[in-house]
């Protein structure tokens, strides 16, 4: 009780605090998830092209962006990229364009690679027989995706990128380490003014949890409009 | 009198899987109002060869001149032909995001550009005659197989196709379905319609069909008026196919 008491304390005491932490989070998860989902939806054609090179290109950078860990890749844009000479310019009326740029750019590429493997499992866990009865009939390659396999593939992909958005969110708390004021930052911030780590990690964990729930309701809404109609 | 115009000319087709030849060398010919039923062992390339002639399959090498064009030729637009090429396949392989209305009426509409409401009132005469005139709006997860297979006959109908390639048909159908969509299969035949058939349906074979292939391991094997090849089998590899599922 007088855990919960002092936890309720602090998030009032540094309401700001965690407020700004909260809105840096959905603005880095927000552009991640909406980049991340472009570029991968292109990224998953071209691992599907019938053009070899585009196709092992594709497949090479999934696979090293899958087997390499985010931090790493954060990193390297932020501290290593700007040592080959690419300097992300800074834009004056938004503060710290350019580490929110790295964080966005980093994340979404990342994103993106699960992204394309989403969408391509997806695609291709349609039986291949609905493609075969489409094209029997006359129907062209890309009428036969765009009113047979897409409406399938939907309901396989949905779930799964939905699970994505959460795991952007939360993974998201790692561009604390190239000084963005997310949520993690922020409650660190709160920690070393007070030296409470326990209550201030137990409040950015709730709030963490608020922000991935309300989504992943969010997206089972979208998952139950969008399949409807078909049985 | 069509000897000479025939529908359908195979030219030494081949057609390997790496280094699986599975069909090797196949010439034939098949004229329009006929119905051929092609029979045999399993992997002897019945399916591959019927797969084939809508280029679902591309063949290795060979011809298959189709109302006198080449459509292994790559210039050919094989989604022409494919419109004058029914197909009914062992899996069904219904629309499964779409009623049974709309798995019917997709495609005339889409590629021919017919009017939905003619298209439709077509789909419904089709439909009624193979019994299902309640199924409209029904999804294909709420029919059985039987049900399934001729919605997929009328399917392949709308299109008003010069020939119809039959899959195995029924060979995934419960036993007591394959009566209703033999039915409707002998009801085309009757009507003239020009049908190859790949089956296990001995009976399909020798009294619907007009000429029965026997193909196996990749070649013709004996090819018959379906009555003499089941009265009097010749090759040695018939005799014994058809001495275990007769």
């Amino acid at each position: 009780m007088a855990f919960l008491a002092r936890m309720w304390t602090l998030f009032t005491r540094y309401n700001s605090f965690f407020s700004e932490g909260i809105k840096n989070t959905l603005i880095i998860a927000f552009f991640s998830v909406v980049l991340g989902t472009i570029f991968g939806t292109l990224m998953a054609m071209l691992r599907m092209s019938k053009v070899k090179p585009l196709r092992y290109l594709a497949t090479a950078y999934i696979e090293f962006i899958r087997g390499t860990p985010l931090m790493v890749q954060l990193m390297f844009i932020f501290y290593g990229l700007p040592m080959t000479g690419i300097k992300i310019p800074d834009i004056s009326w938004i503060p710290n364009f350019s580490r929110f740029a790295a964080g966005i750019v980093a994340m979404s590429m990342n994103s993106c690679a699960y992204v394309a493997e989403i969408i391509r499992s997806g695609i291709q866990a349609v039986d291949h027989g609905q493609t075969e009865a489409a094209r029997s009939l006359g129907f062209r390659q890309s009428q036969t995706m765009t009113m047979v396999v897409l409406p399938q593939a939907i309901k396989n992909i949905l779930p799964a990128l939905g699970n994505e958005f959460v795991t952007v969110i939360k993974e998201s708390s790692i561009v604390s380490v190239i000084g963005i004021a997310d949520l993690m930052f922020r409650s660190k911030d709160v920690i070393a003014v007070t030296y409470i780590s326990l209550e201030t990690l137990a409040i950015a964990a709730i709030l963490y949890f608020v922000m991935t729930f309300i989504s992943g309701r969010f997206v089972s809404l979208m998952e139950r409009k969008m399949s409807n109609g078909t049985k | 009198m069509e000897q000479n115009n025939p529908m359908i000319q195979v030219n030494h087709l081949c057609k390997s899987f790496g280094r699986l030849e599975v069909l090797k060398d196949i010439s034939t010919t098949f004229q329009r109002g006929s119905v051929v039923a092609i029979i045999g062992p399993s992997g002897g390339g019945k399916s591959t060869f019927l797969r084939c002639l809508n280029l679902l399959e591309k063949p290795t090498s060979g011809e298959i001149i189709f109302d006198g064009v080449d459509i292994c030729d790559k210039k050919t637009d094989i989604n022409l032909h494919r419109q004058k090429i029914g197909m009914v396949f062992q899996q069904f392989n219904l629309f499964n995001n779409m009623n049974v209305l709309r798995n019917l009426t997709a495609a005339p509409v889409k590629i021919k550009g017919m009017a939905p409401a003619e298209a439709e009132e077509k789909a419904l005469k089709l439909l009624n005659r193979v019994g299902l005139g309640d199924k409209l709006t029904a999804y294909p997860a709420q029919l059985s197989g039987g049900q399934k297979q001729r919605v997929a006959i009328v399917r392949a109908l709308m299109m008003n196709p010069e020939v119809m390639l039959f899959d195995e048909p029924t060979s995934a159908l419960d036993p007591e379905m394959v009566g209703e969509v033999l039915d409707v299969m002998k009801a085309l035949a009757d009507d003239g319609m020009s049908m190859i058939v790949v089956t296990h349906e001995m009976r399909f074979a020798r009294e619907v069909s007009d000429r029965t292939i026997f193909l196996s391991d990749g070649i013709i094997e004996e090819d018959k008026p379906s009555h003499e090849l089941f009265a009097n089998p010749e090759s040695p590899r018939l005799v014994s196919f058809l001495s275990k599922v007769l």
